[in-house]
């Protein structure tokens, strides 16, 4: 076995690894849209954080984000998260919710507007920052 | 030796001066600069540095959640952070810092060496590996941070590098002796060097069986345990496991820990075009490759704290994004430089070539397992510093693969440099902080 052969050898095994790498991601981009972010917050919501997420209803505020919006309780706490398209959206949602004087329960992250039940602690917060997308 | 044989000899000298002494400017530079609290498991990593130095003893598990870490690197960085305290130098974490700084600049030396060992005379290949390591983005950022993972890397090459001068040469008890030591010594810095001691271990054992002499084989196993074993019974008595982690395994087959996305990585793509959290999150080959070649949790050069995706900084994600399509290159020519020595040590039966693939296998696969049997929401166990210690493996596989297959010349060598000065000037605003 000579140097050059076995250099060959692994060089060709190398790229057989990474085309099939490239072949997995082509193929789940060719048979997958993308989701949206509110979709994908929902599914970690549900999958990787193991919460029960419904739709929201009630919260005309919640419900004119261009993003989307759902429910769902993380540890005991109810939470409405909306989902903005830009940091406009973002400022439009947060100035609708003050009027009522929301104070801590009103939490914005991001293109993420979250209106909280009662004020929440910093692992009910991180609970939705973590899916947050 | 002529003026003419000479020349070659003071360039690559000079070539090698020139490379470590930027790499020790570099990593000096970011350990000054580097925020030790953004680091990985920082506060953790201070709180039992400081328990360890002032009170003498380990951390409960409440009191740190690096306390499943062993001790090494802790009582060093605890000793210089009392210096500090009494001396009134703050960030009293920084000689922890430094010390990170020192092992990682101790990685690419022995890079350097471990090529010098297996293919003396070929000077191209010893630099290519030592450039490559020295612009290791992996590299790069751990020896900044608060924690201990360079200053192991640099014990478990050290022992890999004596181990395979010994199996070279000729073995005597003495260079099993100073590669357990080494190993060891890696071991009770980071259980990571376990994988690679019994892949050592697995090889010195077979040359010794071939050649009928043992004793050089059992220095190395008796010594390296000497040093381990109080660590893993302390770990058996205190914790319920030798190899006790701060989180539970989950209960159930190991087999249904891990949905299929996370073996198969189908959001591969999309390292190409967003490489940050919470992209491809829990995707094994995704993750850590974003992770080596950028800053997937965004604990580099970013605003702190991580935000969500579409917010952070379009230059952040833009930088990091051209890290990604740096690193194809240099991961292809690693792998195939994996395959390559393992092919050619089985052919040749060389036990010296067989070190380096098998200790990033072993290490690859204990690392596998652990992300496995300890899956996580956030994704925190999927790290590309967590296989560090395969970088000399990786770095002096390449470099052998570029040097094999590399048309021969002057003009080629200068090509070769370019590319390697490219490699490095395009991750420059990425590595210096």
């Amino acid at each position: 076995m000579t140097e050059r052969r076995a250099a060959r050898v692994g060089l060709i095994g190398a790229l057989a690894v990474v085309v099939a790498q490239l072949c997995v991601g082509a193929a789940w981009s060719l048979t997958h849209d993308d989701p949206t972010t509110i979709e994908l917050t929902r599914n970690c919501l549900v999958r990787e954080r193991g919460f029960v997420v419904e739709a929201t209803s009630g919260d005309a505020v919640a419900e004119s984000a261009s993003g989307g919006t759902l429910r769902t309780i993380v540890e005991g706490n109810l939470v409405t998260v909306s989902v903005a398209r830009s940091f406009a959206e973002v400022e439009r949602l947060r100035a609708a919710y003050a009027g009522s004087d929301p104070g801590t329960r009103l939490d914005v992250y991001g293109r993420y507007v979250n209106l909280w039940l009662r004020d929440p602690s910093p692992t009910q917060r991180q609970g939705t920052y973590d899916c947050a997308y | 030796m002529t003026a003419r044989t000479e020349r070659p000899v003071v360039a690559y000298r000079a070539a090698v001066a020139a490379v470590l002494a930027a790499e020790a400017a570099l990593l000096l530079w970011n350990a000054w600069r580097y925020d030790w609290l953004r680091g990985y498991d920082a506060f953790a990593n201070d709180q039992y540095a400081r328990i360890l130095s002032t009170d003498y003893r380990l951390p409960a598990a409440s009191e740190s959640g690096s306390w499943h870490t062993p001790p090494l690197w802790f009582a060093l960085a605890g000793a210089g952070r009392r210096a500090a305290t009494s001396m009134g130098w703050e960030p009293v974490q920084r000689p922890g810092q430094l010390l990170a700084a020192a092992a990682g600049l101790a990685v690419c030396v022995v890079v350097l060496l471990l090529a010098r060992e297996l293919w003396p005379g070929r000077r191209m290949l010893h630099l290519v590996a030592l450039v490559l390591a020295s612009a290791s983005p992996a590299l790069v950022r751990a020896s900044a941070m608060y924690h201990p993972e360079t200053l192991a890397t640099a014990f478990a090459a050290g022992g890999v590098l004596v181990a395979v001068r010994g199996l070279r040469r000729r073995w005597n008890p003495l260079d099993g002796v100073g590669a357990g030591a080494l190993l060891g010594l890696a071991a009770v810095t980071r259980l990571w060097a376990l994988p690679v001691l019994l892949a050592v271990v697995v090889v010195v054992g077979f040359d010794a069986w071939r050649r009928r002499r043992w004793a050089a084989g059992a220095a190395l196993l008796a010594t390296s345990l000497v040093l381990l074993a109080p660590w893993l019974a302390n770990e058996e008595v205190a914790h319920g496991s030798a190899l006790a982690f701060n989180r539970p395994s989950p209960a159930g087959s190991i087999l249904a820990r891990r949905p299929r996305s996370f073996y198969l990585g189908p959001r591969a793509l999309r390292v190409f075009d967003h490489p940050v959290t919470p992209l491809f999150r829990n995707e094994l080959l995704p993750q850590l490759y974003a992770d080596w070649w950028g800053d997937w949790a965004l604990t580099w050069d970013s605003p702190p704290p991580p935000a969500p995706g579409q917010l952070l900084p379009a230059s952040v994600v833009t930088e990091r994004t051209r890290q990604m399509f740096v690193g194809v290159v240099p991961s292809v020519l690693a792998l195939a430089g994996l395959l390559a020595l393992a092919v050619l040590a089985t052919a040749r039966r060389s036990a010296a070539l067989a070190v380096l693939p098998l200790t990033a296998v072993a290490l690859l696969a204990a690392y596998v397992v652990f992300t496995v049997r300890y899956p996580s929401v956030d994704g925190d166990t999927i790290k590309g510093t967590y296989l560090l210690m395969a970088l000399p493996a990786c770095c002096v596989g390449a470099a052998f693969v570029v040097d094999v297959l590399r048309p021969r010349g002057a003009v080629w060598a200068v090509v070769t440099a370019g590319c390697l000065a490219v490699i490095v000037g395009v991750q420059l605003p990425f590595l210096v902080l």
